[in-house]
């Protein structure tokens, strides 16, 4: 126990973690702000600088990017009405005629306090619940663990994307692109077509800032014209008694950010229009009615996007399954690291466990005081011109891509994932299942094969299996209930009733 | 059913492309280790791209069901610049090809230098003295930073590498 609070506390007593943590945290609000910059595209460029760093120092910095940039997003869609983020979409809805009633600081002071609330209820929820669901892990045998991936993979195409097919086809894709390489249990070379390059695989973190970085960036391209409104900002932190009032809410909201930032595959941006929806449902009596500025409004999402980030680090520590398309980023860099996330990482690395609670929670105090400070600076910066913001973030990426391998043909790969990124988003597929697929095919593969071989080569045996182990059986519920509820006769039927 | 929306121009052959590269990869994935075992290497590659395939054509199918929304007198071609590939996004995107091509050659803070200018002019940031500093400052930032912090080597390039100054190397 007192071990475990000594590497709690690891990221406070180190100053360079503590400054690591800060810059993280300060950084990570100005990026989730930016229109056009995501956390998702942060991490996946920093990655690629941060794998010669010590774990423990990348580790805090990203968490601290992490939840700065959930919250950040609140900013711009308060004062521009552009969620710097997508976790924001449901924020704009209400902190925007709050602005432009002139009280966007107001709105932005409580939106920080319920954020850094609904931080802490995540972190608390990722500390009692990760042991344990720890311990429950091991009893996951291969099959389970590929029904858990394919029903991130489906979750995360069902909700985030217009049609389930095409979110189907990203998450497969990302899943294919995964494979090429030296097929890893038998050494075997796999869609390589003789290419001695491709035999070393696809570099995941090209990849990564293709579909996030250089594709988001032609796309901002046809949203050059936006442009900023100046807002009055003044008196910030909010009065206890409107804290009180609305700690009942946010508390439930939050609850609702953990548990949807568990599932895996789906993170903030579902979890806080979930948790809007919800306010809307069952508050009777909101500040002003809802889409005209209720604090209510801004209460709901923003507890729950943060709340969002510790019940998606627990697939992703426990099981090794992502919780969001940011923690598929950070497995990433885990296993940059050489660490493997999964039941054993608790077992056999306990101290990277309560680091990793104690360094959110120092990134959480943080997000506390930039929250509620600095505000009139901020919004100079978020009014950034885009033509000057664009290429600046096309040059990172190539740094980023480079710096890798020091290759240049990973600067290639990511330019033409950028390119292919960009149709596809335009087309209406998502983006962001390709890389889950990237993460979570390997894990099917495998666990596919063990279970294969498991049960003999046996198609009757295997199909079987399903249905006769508890676990199993539970899981595949939640596959096929997933698939259902997408299914257009299902949708007729409920319609109906 | 989305068929309500328009369809977008290049949709269509967008769509019959990736059903293409689902087969051909499906065809590639069935090359790798045929139909030996259920638990081969080549299985799972297979199933992907049969979903790929699968998936590809739901949306081939849907997508040709809706209907193009052309303006009277409009072409799919002048559509498909007007809604996906403006001309300021076909120069930014060729600004970005020559970037990445000419990294090597002439070196990562020669060609950043000039891929940031050229593009923030292109993309319509008039004010050429700003961009000018700008562009020097962050270029300069991104380089201490990333050769000092990150220990990242950035490319000298091949071209202009051998003239630089040692500390620029």
């Amino acid at each position: 126990m007192m071990e475990a609070l000594g590497y709690f506390f690891m990221s406070w007593v180190d100053v360079q973690m503590l400054l690591l943590t800060a810059m993280g945290t300060f950084a990570g609000i100005y990026i989730g702000a930016i229109p056009g910059l995501s956390v998702t595209m942060a991490v996946s460029i920093l990655i690629s600088f941060t794998f010669k760093w010590d774990v423990n120092h990348a580790l805090a910095l990203i968490s601290g990017i992490y939840l700065g940039g959930v919250y950040g997003g609140s900013r711009s869609a308060i004062l521009l009405n552009i969620p710097g983020a997508p976790s924001a979409i449901a924020t704009g809805m209400d902190g925007y005629p709050l602005a432009k009633r002139g009280e966007a600081g107001q709105a932005i002071g409580l939106t920080t306090v319920v954020s850094v609330y609904g931080g802490f209820i995540g972190i608390l929820a990722l500390a009692v619940a990760a042991p344990l669901v720890s311990d429950l892990a091991l009893m996951f045998g291969p099959r389970d663990y590929m029904l858990l991936a394919v029903w991130g993979l489906l979750l995360v195409g069902s909700l985030s994307g217009e049609s389930l097919s095409k979110g189907v086809f990203s998450g497969a894709l990302g899943a294919l692109i995964a494979c090429v390489g030296l097929d890893p249990m038998t050494g075997e070379n796999r869609l390589t077509f003789g290419s001695m390059q491709l035999s070393a695989g696809i570099a995941y973190v090209a990849a990564m800032i293709g579909f996030f970085g250089v594709s988001e960036v032609i796309a901002q391209i046809h949203e050059l014209k936006l442009t900023a409104i100046k807002q009055n900002v003044s008196k910030i932190i909010p009065s206890w008694g409107l804290l009180k009032k609305y700690l009942p809410l946010a508390t439930r909201t939050s609850t609702i950010g953990v548990v949807v930032g568990a599932l895996p595959g789906a993170g903030g941006d579902i979890a806080a229009l979930m948790a809007y929806d919800h306010a809307k449902r069952t508050v009777k009596n909101p500040s002003r009615p809802f889409g005209e500025g209720a604090y209510e409004g801004l209460v709901a999402p923003e507890s729950a996007n943060n709340a969002a980030v510790g019940g998606a680090y627990v697939p992703m520590l426990t099981l090794g399954i992502p919780g969001d398309a940011v923690t598929a980023v950070i497995i990433g860099a885990l296993y940059i690291h050489g660490l493997k996330p999964g039941p054993m990482l608790m077992i056999e690395t306990p101290h990277l466990f309560w680091f990793i609670v104690g360094s959110l929670v120092l990134a959480n105090l943080f997000l506390l005081v930039f929250g509620l400070t600095g505000i009139k600076i901020f919004a100079k910066i978020v009014e950034t011109p885009k033509p000057v913001l664009l290429p600046l973030i096309l040059v990172l990426s190539a740094v980023g891509a480079y710096a890798i391998n020091n290759n240049p043909v990973d600067v290639y790969w990511m330019l033409g994932f950028g390119v292919l990124g960009y149709f596809l988003k335009m087309y209406g597929f998502q983006v962001g299942p390709v890389i889950l697929g990237m993460i979570l095919g390997p894990i099917m593969d495998r666990s596919y094969r063990q279970a294969m071989a498991s049960s003999g080569e046996d198609v009757g045996v295997f199909v079987t299996e399903f249905f006769t182990t508890p676990l199993s059986a539970i899981l595949l519920a939640c596959v096929v209930l997933t698939v259902v509820s997408q299914a257009d006769w299902w949708k007729k039927l409920r319609g109906r009733k | 059913m989305h068929t309500s929306h328009p369809r977008l121009p290049g949709e269509l052959t967008f769509m019959a492309l990736i059903v293409l590269f689902s087969a051909f990869m499906l065809w590639a994935s069935y090359n790798i280790s045929r139909f030996d075992s259920l638990s081969s290497p080549g299985f799972f590659p297979m199933l992907c791209a049969a979903t790929m395939l699968v998936t590809g054509l739901m949306s081939l199918v849907k997508t040709a069901r809706s209907k193009l929304a052309l303006a009277p007198g409009q072409t799919v071609f002048q559509q498909f610049v007007q809604k996906l590939a403006p001309l300021t996004l076909v120069l930014f995107a060729a600004l970005i090809v020559a970037y990445m091509l000419l990294l090597e050659v002439l070196g990562f803070l020669v060609a950043s230098y000039l891929f940031l200018l050229l593009s923030m002019q292109v993309l319509g940031s008039k004010r050429i003295g700003l961009n000018l500093v700008v562009s020097a400052v962050v270029l300069a930032a991104i380089y201490i930073v990333f050769q000092t912090a990150f220990s990242v080597v950035l490319p000298a390039g091949s071209l202009v590498g051998p003239y630089l100054p040692e500390f620029l190397k």
